[in-house]
């Protein structure tokens, strides 16, 4: 029988990277909002889901890709055109004090939304979660190689989007 | 433009934060889900005495269904099996009043075919014996 589930420890130490990865992967915060809820109310439904997880965090993280994966299935094509053009102006970043970091964090917030979304979900956990290619494609059930390549061809994507205003703050 | 220091500033990018008044909303929809949210709570469960027959069955229920179920195995087997053997028995061997009356229906109806014949000095009837089919016929042939 697993132990009860402390759902308060959960969300305080989970919920910041869980909101961000699903906010840039969907590009749309009421989705996230929606997915983060569904998130925690699978876990205290069935808790024994934790039960002998090594890492809760990629654990979390696998969940709430497979949870927004179902949500864009469920959503179609219809609106996915509106998720696109929604997905242009929403900022996943803090807002900078300083002009010129404020500008570039504008850009690549676009620029995250332009690129393909499996290649959006590896730059995001290889950039601001620090996995490896190896976790990566554990969590997302893909092979090393493809996770490996999304990424390089998401970051190239990236740099060639961002050069001028990098050069300018550098 | 050194590929690496752009990843590096990627990374020291600081995401959005969580919107602090989502997480009293969202822990109230876990808990409401929770399984232990639907037990019965015992805070206000006012227990009753116990009555005559859960005594009766404490402390051990279990066994008293399982003895209750191995009686109405044995009563439902002897059902199934005792009312036909006596019934067969019954109906195979039919009562010597009725053969016996049988038989005298038949000597009757003999002789009114064949008419009166000589009978031989009257014996006193012996008591009909319950024959076997076989010789029953021989001698109504025989007649």
């Amino acid at each position: 029988m697993s132990a009860p589930l402390d759902v308060e420890r959960l969300y305080d130490e989970h919920a910041q990277a869980l909101f961000a990865f699903l906010l840039n992967f969907t590009r749309h915060e009421a989705d996230t909002r929606d997915l983060l809820q569904e998130l925690f109310v699978k876990l205290a439904k069935r808790p024994e889901l934790l039960d002998g997880v090594r890492d809760e965090r990629a654990f979390l993280l696998r969940l709430a890709h497979n949870l927004a994966i179902d949500l864009i299935r469920r959503r179609g094509t219809r609106e996915k055109h509106y998720e696109q053009l929604a997905g242009d102006t929403i900022a996943v970043l803090v807002p900078a004090d300083e002009p010129d970091e404020g500008a570039f964090r504008k850009a690549l917030s676009t620029a995250l939304g332009e690129l393909p979304p499996d290649q959006r979900a590896v730059v995001h956990l290889k950039l601001w979660e620090g996995l490896t290619f190896e976790q990566i494609a554990e969590l997302l059930g893909i092979p090393l190689n493809t996770a490996a390549s999304r990424y390089r061809y998401g970051l190239d994507k990236l740099r060639e989007r961002l050069r001028p205003l990098y050069d300018e703050i550098k | 433009m050194n590929p690496d220091d752009l990843e590096k500033h990627l990374r020291s990018q600081p995401m959005r934060q969580v919107p602090p008044q989502w997480r009293a909303d969202i822990l109230s929809a876990a808990r409401q889900a929770s399984p232990s949210e639907h037990a019965p709570r015992t805070t206000h469960h006012v227990p009753r005495s116990p009555s005559l027959f859960s005594t009766l069955l404490w402390p051990h229920p279990t066994a008293w269904a399982g003895l209750a179920a191995i009686w109405l195995l044995i009563l439902g087997f002897n059902l199934a099996t005792g009312p036909s053997v006596p019934l067969l028995a019954k109906r195979a061997s039919p009562t010597a009043p009725q053969v016996l009356m049988a038989f005298q229906e038949q000597e009757r109806l003999l002789s009114e075919l064949l008419g009166p014949r000589e009978t031989p000095v009257a014996e006193r009837p012996k008591p009909a014996q319950p024959r076997p089919r076989s010789e029953l016929r021989r001698r109504l042939l025989m007649a």
